[in-house]
């Protein structure tokens, strides 16, 4: 039995002379929430098509929740297409009890659709049609219907595009909700942002190529940039003195703070003591890599 | 089989539940109800019981009183009993039988008008004829017949005058053809009598009564027209088309909406590119068996209720729906394939057209094909599909309906063309869907159809 929910192995997709994604290996454990990043174009809707089964590769093996193909195992998943569809003149509770029973569910589809739809604060929409509901109300919709089967894989391709921040909190705890009830997560996004939060492995796509394949913490470890940001605890205060204290390469401002820079032999911990003793801090931090800049790095 | 139902149920559904579909279905027969039901019942088409004077001016003094013979009261409602007599047992007797019988009787025939022959002398045209403009009323004028003085002996050998006929402004048609006959009857006996013969023995020996045909098959002896059967061929091509070709561009229709909105890729998270293409061929199978069956029914009702069932051999039905179920696979693969592959209707046009064409090619010639259905042309064409089943229809409806072996051959012909458009629209359909962008043409749907 692996421990794998989703395995890439060189796998190839090309569309006329563009190749889409190349050589592409890919390894998703069971209960993992793994955020897919890249910019516009990396390659990432085609990837996860390609799981789907809805394209498929040119080259290369394939496998999801132990099956060759997703086809064999598509009442176990659920998927929310980066573009969005639904059946305008259908009711809503006509649509979503259809999408459970293409999905295996037989016990009172009707009573789990209203459930789900209370859950999301669309209370009342069953009998509206899909063509009446808002972009966001709609999202939400489609969401319920690649989670209300309860899937072991949940594949969401930019699920946070087009939510204003609140349908976004909203999607974002519905995520991790899924994700304790044992659900393999895999999600795609171009706002990196929006992965760190949630996620804890990351696979990074540029051009058709993965350039990052970790998990969240080791990535931060190793892309470490070696700085500290810094507020004086006395507004506009005088921040040379920082400047010479053994094992400070740099200080220099950044927005209302300061950034400083280790030099390489410099060990963070005791540098933010000495830097404390220095200059008295109102704010005082390890500087994080955000995923932006790794992806800069990497691919600069 | 469980999504390819669920898929199929919802397609089927979503489509005869449209004002679309309700209009172009259930509106034409509510159309025809009332063209064959209710329209005859709110209308009066019968003659009026028609009152009035018939002036007779002849000067040979031998034709007024053959004209009063003939409208004679008692002699119009023997011809008229004749005359119904011979509708209701010859070849039409079917089209005056049954509850629309009585209308159609009346129809024909008329009320029986109540005409008084009057002679009058020469001089007294100018004024007779002033009285067809008179008031309307029991008594009134309806024609004026001058008989010409040499319509009964001629003056000249073998030429003979005739008459003149003035009638009252809008007198029924059907009232004039009696005038009329009389005059003819009358001044022909008076002929006959000059001449020195006994009109009566004249008229037996030159009566031949008119028989209807009887039309000998394997089956026995039918007295069915031949002109009445010759529409069923078109008839059935007509299903066949309408059921078709509306099936199939709702298939398309739908399709194309599925893909334009984005909702294919939905759908296809819970099944395979296939049990999407199969549902969806299937539910609209199911909307084209409504139409086939309502259109069908609907048909098959009127024959029974104009007593006319005798023109259809019930087994043709079978074979119309065996050709309808194959003729739709082929056109529902196709259009299904090209439904994936285009973004808009518009571009699904450019690609439907000769395929189109090709299904209207033996619509074109059904009338070449059902008068010789055993032609070069008519034979060739029941194999090719997917024109062979509306050829093979034609010509198995026909008056010489082809050997057995060429039907099953063009049923079998016609599976192995569906079997070949289903691997077709399978392969296309699974590239097509998710394709955006400039439409494919005809070769480049070959080329997903050999890579797929």
């Amino acid at each position: 039995m692996t421990d794998l929910a989703i395995s890439l192995k060189g796998v190839t997709k090309s569309f006329g002379s563009t190749v889409a994604v190349r050589e592409l290996d890919l390894d998703v454990p069971k209960g993992s929430l793994c955020g897919f990043i890249g910019p516009n174009g990396a390659g990432k809707t085609t990837t996860l098509r390609m799981i789907m089964s809805i394209l498929f590769p040119d080259r290369g093996q394939l496998s999801v929740l132990g099956r060759p193909s997703a086809i064999d195992a598509k009442d176990r998943i659920g998927y929310l297409p980066e573009e969005r569809g639904v059946y305008r003149k259908m009711r809503v509770g006509a649509f979503l009890t259809f999408m459970a029973r293409l999905k295996g569910v037989n016990d009172s589809p009707a009573g789990r659709v209203a459930a789900w739809l209370e859950r999301v604060g669309l209370h009342g929409v069953e009998d509206k049609k899909c063509e009446e509901l808002s972009k966001g109300m709609l999202q939400k919709v489609q969401l319920i219907a690649a989670v209300m089967h309860e899937p072991d894989l949940l594949i969401l391709d930019e699920p946070f595009s087009g939510l204003d921040p609140v349908n976004m909190r909203l999607l974002r705890d519905l995520i991790l909700a899924e994700h304790r009830r044992g659900a393999t997560i895999l999600f795609s996004t171009h706002v990196m942002v929006q992965a760190e939060e949630i996620c804890d492995h990351i696979f990074m796509l540029h051009r058709g190529e993965k350039v990052l394949d970790d998990d969240l913490a080791s990535i931060r470890q190793r892309y470490d940039p070696r700085a500290l940001m810094f507020e004086p605890f006395e507004r506009g205060a005088d921040v040379t003195p920082l400047e010479g204290v053994a094992g400070v390469a740099s200080v220099t401002r950044d927005g209302g703070a300061y950034r400083i820079d280790l030099r390489e032999d410099a060990e963070p911990s005791s540098m933010m003591r000495a830097v404390a003793v220095a200059m008295a801090p109102a704010r005082l931090e390890l500087r994080r890599p955000s995923l932006d800049e790794i992806f800069i790095r990497l691919v600069a | 089989m469980r999504t390819i139902f669920h898929i199929a149920a919802r397609d089927f559904l979503a489509t005869v539940s449209t004002k679309g579909f309700i209009i172009a279905v259930v509106l034409p027969l509510v159309a025809y109800a009332i063209v064959l039901v209710a329209f005859p019942r709110f209308t009066n088409n019968q003659a009026p019981a028609v009152r009035g004077r018939v002036t007779v001016i002849d000067p040979t003094g031998q034709v007024h009183a053959g004209v009063r013979e003939y409208l004679r009261p008692e002699a119009v409602a023997e011809r008229r009993a004749a005359a119904l007599n011979r509708m209701t047992s010859g070849p039409m007797a079917g089209l005056v039988s049954g509850s629309g019988g009585a209308t159609a009787q009346n129809i024909v025939v008329g009320e029986q008008p109540h005409l008084a022959v009057i002679e009058r002398p020469a001089s007294a045209l100018t004024q007779e004829k002033a009285h067809l403009n008179g008031p309307r009323g029991e008594d009134q004028q309806l024609s004026v017949v001058v008989v010409h003085a040499n319509a009964i002996v001629a003056t000249e050998p073998d030429k003979y005058g005739t008459y003149d006929f003035f009638v009252r402004a809008n007198l029924d048609r059907r009232v004039q053809s009696e005038i009329r006959d009389a005059v003819h009857d009358a001044i022909v006996s008076a002929r006959v009598g000059a001449a020195g013969f006994d009109p009566k023995r004249i008229d037996v020996l030159t009566t031949v009564e008119r028989t209807r045909s009887i039309t000998v098959t394997e089956t026995g002896e039918s007295e069915i027209s031949p002109g009445l059967s010759g529409m069923i061929p078109m008839i059935f091509a007509l299903l066949l088309m309408m059921s078709v070709m509306s099936s199939g561009q709702y298939l398309l229709t739908t399709t194309v909406e599925e893909k334009s909105s984005r909702t294919m890729e939905v759908i296809l998270s819970a099944v395979s590119p296939w049990e999407l293409l199969t549902g969806k061929i299937l539910g609209q199978m199911a909307v084209g068996l409504v139409i086939l069956l309502t259109y069908t029914s609907v048909g098959v009702l009127s024959l029974v209720s104009m007593a006319m069932l005798g023109l259809l051999d019930m087994s043709l039905l079978v074979y119309l729906l065996i050709f309808f179920l194959i003729t739709y696979l082929v056109m529902g693969s196709v259009m299904a394939a090209v439904g994936s592959a285009v973004n808009e209707l518009r571009e699904a046009q450019a690609l439907m057209t000769p395929i189109t064409l090709s299904m209207m090619l033996p619509w074109l010639f059904w009338y070449q094909i059902s008068r010789d259905p055993n032609s070069t042309f008519a034979i060739v064409l029941s194999f090719l599909p997917p024109m062979n089943a509306f050829a093979m229809l034609l010509r198995m409806t026909s008056t010489a309906p082809p050997p057995m072996w060429q039907v099953w051959l063009s049923i079998g012909v016609g599976m192995a063309a569906a079997a070949g458009a289903l691997w077709f629209a399978s392969r296309v359909f699974k590239i097509g869907l998710l394709m955006h962008g400039r439409p494919p043409n005809l070769a480049t749907l070959i080329r997903w159809a050999r890579q797929g």
